[in-house]
């Protein structure tokens, strides 16, 4: 019983003191040393050239911030007044190459470069590693428009109210019963003779009693003893005279 | 069409779980400082008189140009680290500035208005010594390397070489200098130690060696530490061994003349090698015949040549430092010289005559909590009424730059100590005196019911009065024009705000300055330089005490280590004032192997920080009677590990009541084999809400919720790309069982992890497929808990379920962390930085080894993404949109009194603060949301009610006359 009530004590002291002791263990994680220059510390050094272009945009309104990356921070260049750059003291290997800047959007190259020096660019495709489509070398590379960091705004818009279909499905109705009778002019006697013959050619067979009719008969019917001066029987009752 | 309908899923998924900044929200809870690091070189913009910029080439191989007026940075270059980025030197011609880089192996020109490369050509190898630019005819268009063999003239306009000669006997001969007077001829000037001088004097147009001499000067050691060139090429070296200067007419004599210092009526501080300081303002011409000498730690003078003679000008003691400068035709001498303990003055002198130029007193305040000044940098510029007026920028031991103007008004200073922060801690800020009047009331011992309603009412009545206050405030502002109203923070009216968001943040740099700063905008409210600090010394921070316990003031210690001797020390500071505690930390003159924060409090609430020494012996601190009783009680359940990645041994240690320690468990890996890169346990701050997952039968997989696993991680040896491999091997700390083992062959570091509740995230690069990868662990318990009340690693007999997932990330990165909340509630992400200075926000249910391959009914119902190889780096995942971190090294995370909120912090050469919401803000209102159209509508609703019953009461109405 001792043992199990010092149980919880235990694990909670064990996690303060697992967590905090890590810290001071020297440890040597230097990542400079473990880079290709390490494998091949003589060979032969090449040089990346190529030339970065934002289009609509003055080359001395972005060259300040932008940084030529090869194969992450390993190798550095620095982009020229005009757009070009070549990164120095490479070796022999193959890289992906990008063009890095805070505001516009550059595709990766990779490049590689053989032992005796040729270069070749192609597309960057992390899946199918070995895949060749051949890009252009010195290499081009062109700013495929500025980084869209920023997600919108939900906006609350009378548009976007009304073009809820929910929305439409219940206001499109209502306005054809509200403004149909009121366009179309049913006092003309031609424009009703006109209608009555295509309610004709709807209903094939008159004899047979329409669903709505009995319907509305029912309830008017059905109002008729509790509120004789209703202002809509008042309305319709002609109308049924007349039929 | 299969694969349609999984891509619609993905995208619907992927947009819902899009947590990411919008537009209006830019700096409204975030920040950026960005620095350049310890300045090297540093020059003004001379080229205009209105010129706004100073150039600054620094130890982090950084190359920046800074606003004076403000001290911002108008453009800025990061090159590589290491030995191939450093900046050897600095030179200035007009518009161009031209830096040698990388130990003499790069020539770069730079624009220096637009930022832009002008052009960059690889040297040959060798290694560098001195370069200076060489004109003719008053005309300067060339620049001249010197290397350890050879010597190179280049072109300005594009860096083409105009020739290059090897020097002659270079296996003798040191060269270190290399002179031009502007008339053709180019001196490169060697050593012999203790043996001669060798000048040999190149011709300007074709390289040509026109005269080589070898002058006597046996005394000589190092031409750039003692030797300048003064007035018409005469070369002045210093010997403090015979207290005397050389002199020697490059153009005419070969041999030395001696000129005993004492003979000008000079003394020599006793042991102190005297220095030499010239001038030479434009390169087409010979230097300035006025020149300084150091003659004593404080002591300078101001000497002129003239026809042979030395005469003195002046003579400044006490003087801390001297600086010419020269607009024009003019050239000053600046002299800083201690005025009293908070204070130096700055003046201006003549240096024709040595005279002092009137209303030129400059008074540059000392920072008690700062070093010493160790730099001037002087822009002179010409009046309106052809006086000369100046702006200084000083230099100090702590890597502070401080900008001051006439009279002695500071600009700007800029703490560039911030941009080597080691550790980090974030500290909840204090209560103001109301509100902790208000925590206390519920402390208290009740005593009587009656004085304790009046004590409730007291308390709202202050509430209520603080309450009217703060509304008047608002009031007040909300009249006055918006850039006018500002919310100084200051060191007094520091307060917790509702929701626990600011924060102080107690920073560590690797100079040895601590900062204050707080949280919310970024202002340094406290700085503190501890000096003494060891060259390579490692740094931990703990908080002891936080703000919680009222009377008690908040305690931080600062562990400082020797990396060398392993000799610690201790400072004990108040993290929101900054202030050095008057508790006297234990010496301790033992190496210290580990050091561990137990929960344990004393008496006092300051938490218990054990200390183990190469004896293997504990120390307490505080060690007071009560602790050590308590340490007794508790000492069977504290275990600890030692980690000796030399000799590859993970060891785990028990605390004996004696204080002593036992040793339990020991895990070897062979260091022949693979070495220890890293070990991380789990956070002690960390809370998990969920001890499991619902799957989608409604079952539930419970997680293995182990808070003394440790994740061990090793490299091999070996690092051929088609034989490297790295292993991760997860550790009970307490038994020294090993849970889980897993080897990446073909892959190498740098490895990257991430240990929090029941995974373990890791990347690297993996040298087959040339790409990195993350790989996620999990571990689960199963569909039972074997004992849901406590974990016990020492009664765990079912080893836990692994599951495993590997994903393709399309970039390298440089630092990774998860976000932290107070409750774990929210969904995790992971932080990562980005070497292109990005923090990318990666939604944690990316990296789940359950994402299926195939989608099936309930995998559909538990919301898992169907497997994808590659991740996606979309750029609106980027916390710090556009405001790039460079080189982030670290991301710390703290959970705030929000449970949707997490605080960041990025600190590389720049820092970042921001706040983060993994889940979106669940627990307040969106700030974009619209009180307008909800209070419109409400009132439409109202209006309309009334009007609808008025019309139906008439109708009524009209019904009941009928």
């Amino acid at each position: 019983m001792l043992h199990r009530d010092r149980i919880p004590l235990s694990w909670a002291f064990l996690q303060a003191a697992l967590v905090v002791a890590w810290c001071f263990t020297d440890m040597e994680t230097g990542p400079n040393g473990a880079g290709v220059s390490v494998t091949q510390p003589n060979g032969d050094r090449f040089k990346i050239e190529g030339r970065a272009v934002v289009p609509g945009v003055k080359t001395q309104d972005w060259v300040s911030t932008a940084r030529i990356f090869v194969e992450g921070e390993e190798f550095v260049g620095f982009v020229r007044t005009d757009g070009s750059f070549a990164v120095n003291d490479v070796p022999s290997g193959s890289y992906v190459v990008e063009v890095i800047t805070p505001n516009y959007r550059f595709e990766p190259v990779r490049v590689d470069i053989t032992s005796k020096g040729k270069m070749r660019a192609r597309l960057v495709n992390y899946i199918k590693t070995s895949e060749v489509i051949r890009q252009p070398y010195p290499l081009q590379i062109r700013a495929n428009g500025p980084q869209t960091y920023f997600m919108k705004r939900e906006t609350w818009g009378w548009t976007d109210f009304l073009m809820n279909p929910m929305v439409m499905m219940m206001v499109l109705p209502l306005l054809i019963i509200v403004l149909l009778p009121k366009v179309v002019n049913t006092n003309d006697p031609e424009m009703r003779k006109e209608m009555e013959q295509s309610m004709n050619m709807l209903n094939p067979n008159p004899e047979l009693p329409d669903v709505s009719e009995l319907m509305t008969k029912l309830f008017s019917g059905g109002s008729k003893p509790s509120s004789k001066a209703g202002t809509s029987s008042k309305g319709t009752r002609p109308a049924v005279k007349r039929r | 069409m299969a694969k349609l309908i999984l891509l619609c899923l993905k995208c619907i998924i992927l947009c819902s779980t899009v947590e990411a900044v919008f537009e209006d929200q830019v700096g409204k809870f975030d920040w950026r400082q960005q620095y350049v690091g310890n300045v090297r070189f540093s020059k003004f913009d001379a080229q205009v008189q209105s010129s706004k910029k100073v150039l600054v080439a620094t130890e982090n191989n950084v190359f920046a140009s800074l606003n004076i007026r403000t001290g911002e940075l108008f453009w800025r270059h990061v090159d590589t680290i290491g030995p191939e980025g450093n900046i050897d030197a600095l030179l200035q011609h007009g518009q161009d500035a031209l830096l040698v880089v990388g130990n003499g192996r790069l020539l770069r020109s730079w624009e220096i208005n637009i930022g832009g490369l002008n052009w960059e050509i690889v040297l040959d190898s060798g290694s560098f010594q001195s370069a200076c630019l060489i004109g003719q005819q008053d005309i300067v268009k060339h620049v001249a390397v010197l290397k350890k063999t050879a010597i190179s003239l280049h072109y300005l306009s594009n860096g083409h070489q105009k020739w290059i000669e090897n020097l002659p006997e270079s296996e003798t001969v040191d060269y270190q200098a290399v002179y031009s007077g502007g008339n053709g001829e180019v001196y490169v000037l060697g050593v012999v130690p203790h043996s001669h001088i060798a000048i040999v004097v190149y011709s300007l147009d074709d390289g040509e060696i026109i005269k080589q001499i070898s002058v006597e000067a046996p005394w000589l050691s190092n031409i750039q530490a003692s030797c300048a060139v003064i007035g018409e090429g005469m070369l002045t070296c210093t010997d403090s061994a015979t207290v005397s200067l050389y002199m020697l007419d490059l153009e005419s004599q070969i041999e030395m003349t001696q000129i005993p210092l004492q003979s000008l009526g000079l003394e020599v501080t006793p042991g102190f090698q005297p220095v030499l300081t010239s001038t030479q303002p434009n390169a087409a011409r010979p230097p300035l015949s006025e020149f300084f000498l150091q003659v004593g730690p404080e002591q300078h003078l101001l000497l002129q040549l003239n026809d042979g003679q030395i005469v003195t000008l002046r003579d400044f003691n006490p003087a801390l430092l001297v600086s010419f400068a020269t607009t024009g035709e003019k050239t000053v001498a600046a002299v800083m010289s201690p005025k009293n303990a908070t204070a130096c003055s700055l003046n201006l002198f003549s240096a024709e005559t040595g005279r002092r130029l009137l209303d030129t007193t400059l008074i540059f305040p000392l920072d008690p909590n700062g070093g010493k000044p160790e730099k001037l940098y002087v822009q002179v510029f010409l009046k309106k009424d052809d006086s000369v007026g100046y702006r200084v920028m000083v230099q100090t031991e702590d890597h502070t730059l401080t900008f001051i103007q006439q009279p002695g008004r500071v600009m700007w200073t800029r703490e560039e100590a911030l941009s080597d922060v080691v550790t980090m801690e974030m500290v909840d800020l204090p209560l103001t005196g109301t509100q902790a009047e208000l925590e206390g009331e519920f402390g208290k011992k009740a005593d009587g019911l009656f004085s304790m309603v009046l004590k409730r009412l007291s308390s709202q009545l202050i509430l209520l009065q603080a309450w009217i206050s703060h509304l008047w405030k608002l009031f007040y502002d909300a009249r006055k024009p918006r850039s006018q109203v500002k919310n100084e923070v200051t060191i007094e009216n520091l307060s917790r705000d509702e929701f626990n968001l600011q924060k102080m943040m107690v920073m560590v740099t690797a100079s040895g300055k601590l900062f204050g700063i707080d949280s919310k905008t970024g202002t340094i409210l406290w700085r503190h330089y501890l000096d003494n600090i060891p060259a390579n010394a490692a740094f931990k921070l703990m908080v002891q005490r936080t703000t919680a316990h009222f009377p008690h003031p908040p305690q931080c210690t600062l562990l400082i280590k020797d990396k060398d001797t392993g000799l610690a020390t201790l400072h004990v500071f108040n993290p929101i004032f900054g202030k050095k505690s008057h508790v006297t930390p234990p010496a301790m003159p033992q190496p210290i192997l580990q050091s561990l924060m137990l929960p344990v409090m004393d008496q006092d609430y300051a938490k218990v920080l054990l200390l183990v020494d190469d004896q293997y012996k504990v120390s307490a601190f505080p060690s007071t009677k009560n602790v050590l009783q308590q340490l007794q009680e508790i000492a069977s359940s504290v275990f600890f590990y030692l980690v000796d990645s030399s000799q590859g041994r993970l060891s785990g240690y028990r605390l004996r009541t004696d204080l002593s320690t036992e040793l339990i468990w020991e895990v070897v890996v062979p260091t022949e084999v693979q070495k220890i890169v890293s070990v991380k346990g789990k956070r002690p701050n960390e809370h998990v809400h969920s001890q499991g997952r619902v799957m989608g039968d409604r079952s539930v997989l419970y997680k293995y919720l182990n808070p003394n696993l440790l994740a061990v991680v090793t490299e091999s040896t070996d690092t051929h790309q088609e034989r490297s491999f790295m292993g991760i091997l997860l550790i009970d700390g307490v038994t020294g069982r090993i849970i889980h083992e897993a080897i990446q062959r073909k892959a190498k570091g740098p490895v990257h992890v991430v240990h929090s509740e029941n995974w373990v995230v890791y990347e690297y690069w993996s040298t087959k497929f040339r790409r990195n990868e993350f790989s996620v662990i999990e571990l689960y318990e199963g569909m039972e808990l074997y004992n849901s009340t406590v974990f016990s690693s020492l009664d765990r007999p079912h080893a836990p379920q692994v599951l495993q997932q590997s994903y393709i990330f399309p970039s390298s990165i440089s630092t990774m962390e998860a976000t932290l909340t107070e409750k774990g509630i929210t969904s995790r992400h992971l932080l990562i930085g980005l070497p292109s200075g990005g923090i990318l926000s990666l939604p944690k249910m990316f990296l789940d080894p359950r994402r299926p391959e195939k989608v099936t009914e309930q995998s559909r119902e538990e919301n898992l993404i169907p497997y994808a190889p590659e991740l996606l780096i979309r750029s609106e995942w980027f916390i710090n949109y556009n405001q790039t971190v460079t080189r982030v090294r670290g991301i710390y995370t703290a959970p705030s009194g929000l449970e949707s909120t997490c605080l960041v912090v990025a600190y590389g050469l720049d820092i970042y603060q921001t706040r983060v919401y993994p889940s979106k803000q669940f627990d307040v209102l969106k700030d974009d949301y619209d009180y307008m159209l909800i209070s419109s509508v409400l009132l439409a609703l109202f209006f309309a009610t009334m009007i609808s019953k008025r019309l139906a009461e008439v109708k009524l109405l009209n019904r009941a006359w009928r």
